[in-house]
């Protein structure tokens, strides 16, 4: 795998002297039906050889830890994604940093998502970057108010921070965090403001008290009704996207 | 069409606390540790209340959430609970914030006609 990653650095090096050769080979090679080549100017083009080397990757991951990854697709054409369970965070990601032909030693980010028609409401995403082999990959899990995910922290020490600001907006709880406490918000401000179901306004509202002397936090009351607004265009956005290609493409791992 | 609810025993992973038993020593024990803090926390934050009122409040508080029975939900309570102790004894907020849970400037809504009537704006 190292060996293909490393392929792979020397092609995107000598890419500009003769790529249209290697994209040839490349297509020769791939095993996946090829999807057409795009020639219009507006449009990113894709990069089939990149492409077949993350699907892969993806494969070859999803192969080392069937116990957690339960499906690898890619999205926006180029990059690779992980979808685990939550209680499989803390091998994968160790898996993902220590092992020799991944070597993703950077958490770049972690970010949260809340979809609340969903069982497992919050999405948790990782965002890791090989300083190695230059790539990225994108490593995602699910959770509830309730369930608290491993922390990572013993992993990448960047997570501290990202988990602590996870914790603040959504209220994702984060097991043996060393430090968990609010980052963003006020101390003793209620709720999480990045759920889909905290309003826009807040809660509360502060301000100065002349009479007290002291700032005072109470309750807020919009005398504005409840208003809903069509924010749908009457027009079509993108026509020359009206036939693209889906934005996620799974990825056929062995155990489906 | 809407499916019928199911109700079924789902396993869950605990946060702290493995049963009720447990998580009433963890309420109990945080508690505590507010009900001790509270001298020093009158004393740090100059505020206008005196101990005793404080006791209450802080009873108010713990007894305002006597109604919760699932396990996992206290336990997330007791965690917030800890930080916002940890919060007030570290002077990490500031009087306001001790103060925000007395909300003595918060005036109750008219209930009967006659105030209803004196405080609308229209």
């Amino acid at each position: 795998m190292s060996s293909f990653l490393r392929q792979l650095i020397k092609t995107v090096r000598t890419s500009t002297v003769k790529s249209g050769v290697i994209a040839n080979l490349a297509r020769l090679q791939s095993t996946e039906a090829v999807s057409v080549k795009e020639t219009r100017p507006t449009v990113r083009k894709s990069d089939e050889l990149a492409r077949t080397q993350l699907v892969d990757f993806g494969k070859y991951v999803a192969d080392c830890l069937p116990k957690y990854i339960q499906k690898v697709q890619i999205t926006a054409g180029d990059e690779l994604e992980l979808l685990i369970a939550s209680e499989g965070v803390v091998p994968v990601l160790q898996f993902l940093k220590d092992h020799h032909s991944c070597q993703f030693s950077n958490l770049s980010d972690i970010a949260g998502m809340d979809v609340p028609c969903r069982p497992y409401r919050f999405e948790v995403i990782y965002n890791l970057l090989s300083v190695r082999f230059n790539s990225r990959i994108r490593v995602k899990t699910y959770t509830d108010e309730l369930t608290p995910v491993d922390s990572c922290n013993g992993i990448y020490k960047a997570a501290n921070w990202y988990e602590r600001e996870i914790w603040d907006m959504y209220g994702v709880f984060f097991a043996n965090h060393p430090d968990l406490r609010r980052i963003l918000t006020d101390y003793g401000f209620e709720g999480h403001p990045f759920r889909k179901d905290f309003p826009l306004s807040g809660y509360v509202e502060v301000r100065y008290d002349d009479e007290k002397k002291r700032v005072v936090i109470e309750p807020l009351e919009l005398a504005q009704e409840f208003r809903k607004f069509e924010l749908s265009a009457p027009w079509e956005q993108f026509p020359k996207f009206r036939n693209a290609p889906p934005a996620v493409e799974e990825v056929k791992t062995n155990k489906q | 069409m809407a499916q019928p609810l199911k109700k079924s025993l789902k396993q869950v992973k605990p946060i702290l606390s493995l049963d009720k038993e447990e998580a009433r020593k963890r309420v109990l024990h945080l508690y505590k540790a507010w009900f001790r803090q509270l001298p020093y926390i009158v004393r740090r934050y100059d505020i206008p209340k005196n101990v005793e009122q404080c006791r209450s409040k802080l009873r108010e508080e713990f007894t305002k959430y006597d109604d919760i029975k699932d396990v996992r939900v206290i336990d997330m309570m007791i965690i917030k609970g800890q930080m916002e102790l940890k919060e007030t004894v570290n002077v990490w907020k500031q009087k306001g914030h001790i103060m925000a849970y007395f909300k003595d400037t918060i005036e109750p809504k008219p209930t009967d006609f006659l105030s209803k009537f004196l405080t609308s704006k229209d």
